[in-house]
């Protein structure tokens, strides 16, 4: 039977052309939703403190606008009205508002009050994705203030080591500074005095000398530096070869499944089948076995057409062509437990059309169930652990790119024949229906 | 005849698709050497009774015994094959889960005898009448002692009905049995020996062609 169903399947190439380029094209959609996603959110910044084109703090001048574009790299800024940014907060336009309050820029100089800038979102969604980002924003314009507060500080400590010309409250000082104050005691007459003086201005300078370094580190103990791009784009990582992956042979294989099955009725071959030489189990099977054998085919064409990619591009790290094994065991258990489902819903449909109707729409959901993370919403993870998809997708993954993946291996391939075997019992069940 | 060993028992078998009664408990026995006929109007059960006898349909109520494990060809109304391989491919598909020792020569004899072409088109693309002589040579693997035909010659021209009977005729020469629905009162009168007369799912009538001739003739179809 199993062999009669590819030789069928042979004589359809439209059919398998478009069964394979419908789930890549969809993939490719879903990568670009899923690079969407990663776009930069739109958060209002209401200015109610009207904040100057320069400001100057702590006796340094910089551009607001330069250094919240500079910050802002990872949102999309708006300025808007207090009242436009509710409004746009409420119709979802934007998914965030970030607000100067009044007296902002005052407390900032001051020193005595640290200000406050008020950020509001909704709930849910990328609400805390949003929040990472703005508060990244903070902690970038923190950097620019600390970087302005440091840089103040170390002139009025290149004040006391060199001396010179100071402002300060209105006033005009001229600092003698300790270098001066050094040459001027030289000049003096040798005493124990001058020499106890002279030896404190030594040191005095030398630890004011490493002043620049101590405040620099104490405002951002821990750095971090971009280094050269070097890794796989988005397009070539492994999670999209994963879902690629999963999602090819889900569809394949549902599709495969129902509509083999749910033909057997439609060209009235069950009832001969049925007379003692093919048993419904056995019929199950083979429809079972098809899904498996296609999913095993076309998942290794895939990871190797993946893989030439990887290499021609010369991506480092390449593709770890010794993980295929243990891949082609995942895709012809995850096409297995597919097919038994496919299997089942080709027996309840009873009729073929309907029944590849039916496999599509089922597809899209648990594809897209099996994206939504856990984290944001937990019922679509406990709904997705009863279907293959998101099993396959982690195996995929795990197989090809974890160092040790044993552990998920093993874990999902428990739930892939687990899965199987309850949804092949169903069929099995189910495919009395296709005798009446 | 009626001495001769039956290969068939049937006992209460019924069949109720959801609420409907497609057919009511009916006892019949398919004897060896005879060919009997089921006659009845649309509708009637004859159908469901040959899917029921050849063991494609499950009985909602009662059993049917083949006796010694006689083999049982079926040929339905619908052509029983896939469409999409050819005639050939069909023949040695089901030549191999019948158990036959070689299916290549068997595919290749029934496609002989029944003038079949030997192209590898699918068999979508037969004629009306071609697919219902493949629906036959696929009947006649695994050498049935039994052959079910379900209004079998309806899509045949005279030629290729003439050639059914004597297929059918040398079966029942050699021993075996035959059942066929039919409406055709001509082959019921020229091929049958027995005949079984159902009405809305209810045998009415089991007795040779001579008693329904004298008794039934007019009110069945009526």
């Amino acid at each position: 039977m199993l062999g009669k169903d590819l030789r069928v399947l042979r004589r359809s190439p439209l059919l398998l052309g478009v069964l394979v380029a419908y789930p890549l094209l969809v993939a490719g959609l879903v990568g670009l939703v899923a690079g969407y996603a990663s776009a930069k959110p739109r958060v209002a910044l209401v200015d109610e403190d009207r904040l100057p084109a320069t400001v100057a703090v702590g006796g340094r001048s910089f551009r607001i606008n330069d250094a919240i574009s500079e910050v802002g790299k990872n949102v999309h800024l708006i300025r808007l009205s207090p009242g436009d940014a509710a409004r746009e907060l409420r119709t979802g336009r934007v998914v965030a508002t970030l607000t100067i309050p009044p007296g902002f820029l005052g407390d900032l100089r001051s020193g005595l009050h640290a200000p406050s800038l008020i950020f509001q979102t909704t709930h849910g969604g990328i609400a805390p994705r949003v929040t990472q980002q703005v508060q990244a924003l903070v902690y970038g314009l923190n950097r620019e203030l600390q970087s302005a507060y440091v840089g103040t500080d170390l002139h009025y400590v290149e004040l006391i080591l060199h001396g010179g010309r100071v402002s300060f409250a209105g006033q005009r000082y001229d600092v003698l500074g300790l270098d001066r104050m050094n040459r001027l005691l030289g000049r003096l007459p040798p005493s124990a005095r001058v020499a106890r003086i002279r030896d404190f201005a030594r040191i005095a300078a030398i630890a004011l000398g490493q002043t620049g370094n101590q405040l620099a580190s104490t405002a951002s103990p821990i750095g971090l530096e971009r280094a050269r791009e070097s890794s796989r784009s988005s397009l070539l990582s492994a999670q999209v070869q994963a879902y690629a992956l999963g999602l090819t042979i889900t569809f394949l294989a549902l599709l495969l499944a129902a509509g083999a099955l749910a033909t057997e009725r439609d060209e009235n071959a069950i009832g001969r089948l049925s007379r003692g030489l093919v048993s419904l189990g056995e019929l199950v099977w083979a429809k079972v076995a098809l899904a498996a054998v296609v999913a095993l085919a076309l998942g290794l064409a895939i990871a190797v057409v993946f893989g030439a990619i990887v290499q021609a591009g010369g991506v480092v790290g390449g593709e770890p062509w010794s993980r295929l094994p243990l891949l082609a065991l995942g895709l012809l258990l995850a096409g297995a437990s597919l097919g038994a489902l496919g299997s089942l819903l080709g027996a309840l449909a009873r009729e073929a059309r309907t029944a590849s109707l039916v496999a599509v729409l089922v597809v899209m959901p648990i594809v897209f169930l099996g994206l939504v993370p856990r984290e944001v919403v937990p019922a679509a993870g406990y709904v997705s652990d009863a279907l293959p998809f998101a099993h396959a997708v982690r195996y995929f993954s795990s197989s090809l790119y974890d160092a040790s993946p044993w552990a998920t291996v093993g874990r999902e391939l428990a739930w892939l024949v687990g899965l199987g075997a309850v949804f092949g019992v169903g069929a099995r069940l189910a495919t009395r229906r296709l005798l009446s | 005849m009626s001495e001769a060993q039956p290969f068939l028992r049937a006992r209460g078998v019924a069949r109720r698709f959801g609420a409907r009664t497609a057919l009511e408990p009916t006892d019949l026995d398919v004897l060896g050497g005879e060919a009997l006929a089921l006659v009845g109007p649309n509708g009637a059960g004859k159908s469901t009774l040959l899917a029921i006898l050849a063991g494609a349909l499950a009985a909602s109520a009662g059993a049917v015994e083949r006796v010694d494990g006689a083999h049982v060809g079926w040929v339905p109304q619908q052509p029983a094959y896939y469409d999409r391989l050819s005639a050939r491919e069909n023949l040695e598909l089901f030549a191999r889960l019948e158990g036959e020792s070689d299916p290549g020569a068997s595919a290749a004899r029934l496609l002989e005898r029944f003038d079949l072409p030997r192209e590898r088109h699918p068999s979508a693309t037969l004629s009306v009448g071609n697919r219902q002589r493949l629906n036959l040579a696929v009947a006649l693997l695994g050498d049935p002692r039994v052959l079910l035909l379900d209004e079998p010659s309806a899509a045949l021209d005279p030629g290729q009905r003439r050639r059914l009977w004597e297929t059918v005729g040398a079966l029942r020469d050699g021993g075996g049995a035959v059942v066929f629905a039919t409406q055709n009162l001509e082959e019921l009168e020229r091929y049958a020996d027995r005949a079984a007369v159902l009405q809305r799912g209810r045998l009415v009538f089991a007795g040779s062609v001579e008693e329904y001739e004298a008794v039934h003739v007019e009110e069945v179809f009526s």
